[in-house]
């Protein structure tokens, strides 16, 4: 059963308490080297492309291992230089926390709300290697781990966060999966923040440099010089096709075998940038987002040269950037709130919208 | 990695119901001295699994550090301790935070499962086969 109780009731469930004799649990002497991560990665990747698929909400759909994961990998080190600004709705709710709280951050990215609040004790998981040596380099203490899939014992931490990790989930039920997830891990009366990014930005403008998406059924991949082949059993998974020729339009294969699998939950997300606006759904919320890796980045040499070949970055002359393509699926008003619904041990103690982001706070019950 | 975070670590391979705890095993682990304080460890001992703690201690090779029976609060927390050299508290304390094993793996002891650690990182992802 879902209550909402107010922002007050929220703030006295927070009992925030504030020590002037703070102490960090954190030594910063341990570095890393970020040395052939991606190589890695990509290792992991080919490993588990050739592997069986399985309906599983817990395996990861393709268009998220070649449009989230490897994009992170791909960009770790200028992703991170570029994400240090710390949101104060998150801070807020990480200096409200009691001293000596553990907290978990799943999808924690380069690390920058780890050690926040210096008197709780804070562990990383991210499923991208690369950004976790960087926490490491930090002294932060983390894992790689799937926010799907947390390889934490249940009821254990006193809060955990989610900060803009869902939205890189390209499935409901993985998007609920991950929640379940944080609601699992935290003791009862405990904490968990989500943020999310919302269709409805506060920059009109930018939706506009985004790629929507079309959802299709469709099996098969169109371009074979994509990664692993693919076999019949790719049907349980959602897949997305290859591009074409450069030309960011997609196209379809295989009306038949759609047929066959029709009650299958399968799905190929394309490219539709190529349709006017009208034809494009005011609740559209499948997008790429494009990141400009700049030619002068370090990193460009090898992963970037591999992810060209891959045809899965672009080069854009103009910019001087090499372009991946992230997925997003935004969130709309309510659907963050409508994903707990079915969650009985949970109820919303917060939530509001801020920054372009849906933001929710529940209690564990 | 800290044995605090070994202590809340499970195995989440399909089909695993108690992938708990994860036996440690350590090829090279290092300390860092971290401040004491009480009142964090008072708040996170009772979610603490003692035995874990412990075996995780033997598998360092530490059997002196940590008794197999959990003391009493009395004794962890008695007046002063915190200032007591080889005090329970601080032998929880640096069990628990100034410990970090930087190779090896963790076992899950259902399926067999290694997951390594390197660089001091767990890596617990598991395959498309094991979810």
């Amino acid at each position: 059963m879902i209550q909402i109780f107010s922002k007050t009731a929220a703030r006295g469930i927070h009992r925030a308490i504030q020590t002037s004799d703070s102490y960090c649990l954190f030594s910063n002497n341990n570095r890393m080297s970020t040395s052939d991560d991606f190589l890695r990665a990509q290792d992991m990747m080919s490993t588990e492309g050739n592997r069986g698929c399985s309906l599983s909400v817990q395996s990861t759909p393709e268009i998220e291992k070649k449009y989230v994961h490897r994009v992170y990998d791909a960009i770790a080190p200028h992703f991170s230089s570029t994400r240090f600004a710390k949101w104060p709705k998150v801070a807020g709710f990480l200096n409200s926390l009691r001293p000596g709280s553990i907290v978990l951050d799943a999808g924690c990215g380069n690390g920058k709300y780890l050690g926040f609040n210096p008197d709780c004790f804070f562990i990383g998981c991210d499923i991208s290697p690369p950004l976790i040596e960087i926490c490491a380099g930090k002294g932060h203490e983390v894992l790689v781990a799937d926010a799907v899939n947390l390889p934490y014992r249940d009821n254990f931490s006193d809060a955990a966060i989610s900060i803009a990790v869902l939205h890189h989930l390209s499935t409901v039920d993985r998007r609920r999966k991950a929640i379940e997830e944080l609601v699992r891990v935290v003791r009862r009366g405990g904490l968990v923040l989500i943020t999310v990014w919302a269709r409805e930005q506060e920059d009109k403008a930018l939706i506009n440099k985004w790629t929507p998406l079309c959802e299709k059924y469709n099996e098969e991949w169109v371009n074979q010089s994509s990664p692993p082949v693919r076999s019949q059993s790719t049907t349980s998974l959602e897949c997305i096709a290859e591009n074409d020729e450069g030309t960011g339009v997609v196209k379809q294969i295989d009306d038949q075998l759609n047929k066959k699998c029709d009650d299958l939950e399968v799905k190929t997300i394309i490219d539709c940038s190529d349709l006017s606006i009208d034809e494009i759904d005011k609740t559209q919320q499948e997008y790429f987002v494009p990141w400009h890796l700049p030619f002068h980045r370090a990193e460009i040499g090898g992963a970037s040269a591999a992810a060209l070949e891959n045809g899965f970055a672009k080069k854009d002359e103009k910019k001087g950037a090499v372009v991946y393509n992230r997925y997003y699926h935004v969130f709309v008003e309510g659907e963050l709130q409508r994903l707990i619904d079915g969650i009985s041990n949970a109820a919303i103690v917060d939530q509001f919208y801020d920054k372009s982001n849906w933001c929710i706070v529940l209690e564990k019950l | 990695m800290r044995l605090l975070t070994h202590n809340m670590l499970a195995s989440n391979v399909r089909g695993v119901t108690s992938g708990y705890p994860l036996k440690l095993e350590a090829t090279n682990w290092c300390t860092k001295d971290v401040d004491l304080n009480a009142d964090f460890i008072r708040g996170l001992l009772p979610k603490i699994d003692w035995r874990a703690l412990v075996a995780a201690t033997r598998a360092l090779n530490l059997p002196e550090l940590l008794p197999e029976e959990q003391p009493s609060e009395d004794e962890i927390f008695a007046e002063g301790a915190v200032n007591v050299e080889g005090s329970a508290i601080r032998r929880i304390h640096h069990a628990l935070l100034e410990i970090h094993v930087q190779q090896g793996a963790l076992i899950c002891p259902e399926s067999g499962r290694s997951f390594p650690i390197e660089k001091g990182i767990p890596n617990m992802m598991l395959h498309e086969d094991e979810v």
